[in-house]
């Protein structure tokens, strides 16, 4: 395994193991989806770095190259791919996620989840 | 006429994003919508079984290797998905039905989330790719949360964020699990990873094989809330609409046994995998009907009732003998049938009275009779009362943990099968039995047509599939013999 290669698995390692501390245990909804916005690129990272090459060349057959050298040398192009599915798909969830909190934040006037997402049953009795 | 199998897809989401870009047509969005609709269980009937290659990329031999391999991303239809998928098109339908005929004036957004869920779960069913799964599984997630929020209920809101934070955690903890899987085996297609794995080119003892598993089933308890999630799912049942709920319960049904099924192919060597599915189900049951018990409010009830059931499936699956396999997905497949009449019946009870609060109603039998009867046939069936179909898949499930060698897991599902039937009869006597509170103000409203005639079509289901379970049967488990 390269070095390149095991700094970047190591950094997605960071990236999942902050995003869930913050995402779990910190109380502030913006910086728990900021969390969860880290796990997110931690698993995507992971994904490209399986793709990684050492010496490799980008995945696309240009004329003139020789198809059994660009087998041999090309990068795997499938993580690539499926990374960029999946980096819209959070793009999509973040903006759903963010959407809520600002609807929220508007009823409640605070970005806590201890008041925000507090139990519906609880929210009943305190308003009462 | 293998064509009409990515249409099961491809109808409902094109659809989705018709009716969101001319919701402003009023008359014309109902009608599209409901055009739609009802071609959604014919599809599926109409098709016949087959592989669906997208791009006409059909399985290649690796000169290298000499493996065969999948590059393009594989549709599989067979009686299990064949059967699944005209259930859920016939929920939609009758769903979507309900909703054009209760309001005056439709929310294209509203049938936006409804449809574009039906095209997750029809996706995750078909699938043999287990990224195109996961992608399919987070649309799901947001569908399921835009329909949570679209309710009028209190709260809603509040739910539908909670249940989106804990799912963006359990998404991506799964892509990395099918992440370590794309690096041992390189591929992302179920049946080159799962022949991978059986023919030995995996170590299945590696820590990063075992990983993975751990990783993807995180995502699966997720996506069936099984515990630790089961609160949660309930939750989410109870602020949305109730047909709306009745839509919800299915597609989580649905992802779960397309995610335990792409599992069980892959990590079925693994003993491991099969006791943690039985735990967790055995865990979901208990809760699931233990929380039940303490509730007040009949949609939460239900909800928890639904998470009982979702053990019943898991169980079937984690016994791994083609008998408790078969029975596992029959449960599946009557729990779909059963929770929808539910939640629908107890949707024109709240309809009627506005109120959830089993303590303070009373007295309903009287003023409405048929959605009484009705929802004592359903909850009969959920508690597994011969002849519904209820009783039939329990039968088999209890019959699969005998031959298994697991007569405690039977006496369990049968007493949990009685608390069932205790939690049910109990609500049905504070709801409609019991004589009528002097403060409960049941209103003058007639339960709206199209909720009866639902529960109608899912009580014939009921009873047909009680009395004739070989209907089913004998698909679901020739297709099992052929997975295993």
């Amino acid at each position: 395994m390269a070095h390149v290669q095991l700094a970047i698995l190591f950094t997605s390692a960071a990236l999942v193991i902050i995003g869930l501390y913050s995402a779990i245990f910190i109380d502030n909804i913006i910086k728990k989806i900021i969390g969860i916005s880290f796990i997110e690129e931690g698993a995507n990272l992971f994904i490209v770095a399986i793709g990684y090459k050492p010496g490799g060349v980008v995945p696309i057959l240009m004329p003139g190259m020789d198809t059994s050298w660009f087998a041999s040398n090309a990068a795997y192009p499938l993580p690539f791919g499926l990374v960029l599915t999946s980096i819209v798909i959070g793009a999509s969830t973040l903006a759903v996620m963010l959407a809520l909190v600002m609807v929220l934040y508007r009823r409640y006037g605070t970005l806590s989840t201890k008041v925000m997402l507090a139990d519906t049953s609880k929210q009943e009795e305190y308003d009462e | 006429m293998n064509e009409l199998i990515p249409l099961m897809v491809i109808v409902p989401l094109m659809a989705a994003l018709l009716i969101s870009a001319f919701s402003r047509f009023n008359k014309v969005t109902k009608i599209f919508a409901f055009v739609v609709a009802i071609c959604l269980p014919i599809i599926p009937i109409a098709s016949n079984y087959g592989l669906h290659y997208f791009g006409g990329y059909e399985p290649m031999l690796d000169n290298v290797t000499n493996v065969m391999f999948h590059p393009a991303i594989t549709y599989s239809f067979s009686f299990p998905q064949q059967i699944f998928i005209a259930m859920i098109g016939l929920l939609t339908f009758l769903v979507v039905f309900i909703y054009l005929t209760k309001y005056k004036e439709v929310s294209g957004p509203y049938l936006f989330l409804l449809f574009l869920g039906t095209a997750a779960v029809t996706a995750m069913l078909l699938t043999d790719d287990i990224f195109h799964m996961f992608v399919f599984f987070e649309i799901l997630a947001l569908a399921q949360v835009g329909i949570v929020a679209a309710s009028s209920i209190d709260y809603s809101y509040e739910m539908a964020l909670k249940y989106m934070i804990l799912g963006s955690i359990g998404s991506p903890i799964m892509l990395l699990g099918i992440g370590f899987l794309l690096a041992l085996t390189g591929s992302v297609n179920v049946t080159d990873i799962a022949a991978a794995v059986h023919n030995g080119l995996v170590d299945m003892t590696s820590p990063v094989f075992l990983l993975s598993l751990g990783l993807i089933f995180f995502g699966w308890l997720y996506a069936s809330g099984l515990p630790p999630f089961h609160t949660i799912k309930s939750g989410i049942y109870s602020k949305a609409e109730p047909h709306g709920a009745a839509l919800l319960q299915s597609f989580t049904v649905i992802s779960m046994i397309s995610i335990v099924l792409i599992m069980f192919r892959i990590y079925s060597s693994l003993p491991i995998f099969e006791v943690l599915v039985v735990f967790f189900s055995i865990l979901a049951m208990i809760l699931g009907v233990s929380l039940a018990l303490t509730q007040t409010d009949f949609r939460r009830m239900i909800g928890f009732l639904a998470v009982g059931e979702l053990g019943f499936i898991g169980l079937g699956i984690g016994l791994g003998t083609q008998y408790a396999i078969t029975a596992g997905l029959f449960q599946a497949l009557n729990e779909i049938i059963i929770t929808a009449l539910l939640f629908i019946g107890f949707g024109a009870i709240v309809n009627a009275t506005n109120e959830v609060d089993t303590r303070k109603l009373g007295g309903l039998l009287a003023y409405h009779p048929k959605v009484s009867i009705m929802l004592l046939i359903g909850g009969l069936a959920m508690a597994g009362v011969p002849p519904l179909s209820g009783f039939q898949s329990k039968l088999m499930l209890v019959q699969a943990s005998l031959s298994c060698g697991f007569p405690e897991i039977s006496i369990l599902a049968i007493m949990v099968s009685i608390a069932t039937f205790v939690v049910f009869v109990k609500t049905f006597y504070a709801m409609f039995l019991r004589p009528k509170p002097n403060d409960l103000e049941v209103e003058g409203k007639e339960v709206p047509r199209s909720m009866i005639f639902a529960m109608g079509i899912l009580l014939i289901i009921i009873i047909l599939l009680g009395i004739f379970p070989d209907m089913v049967i004998n698909g679901i488990s020739s297709f099992v013999g052929g997975m295993l």
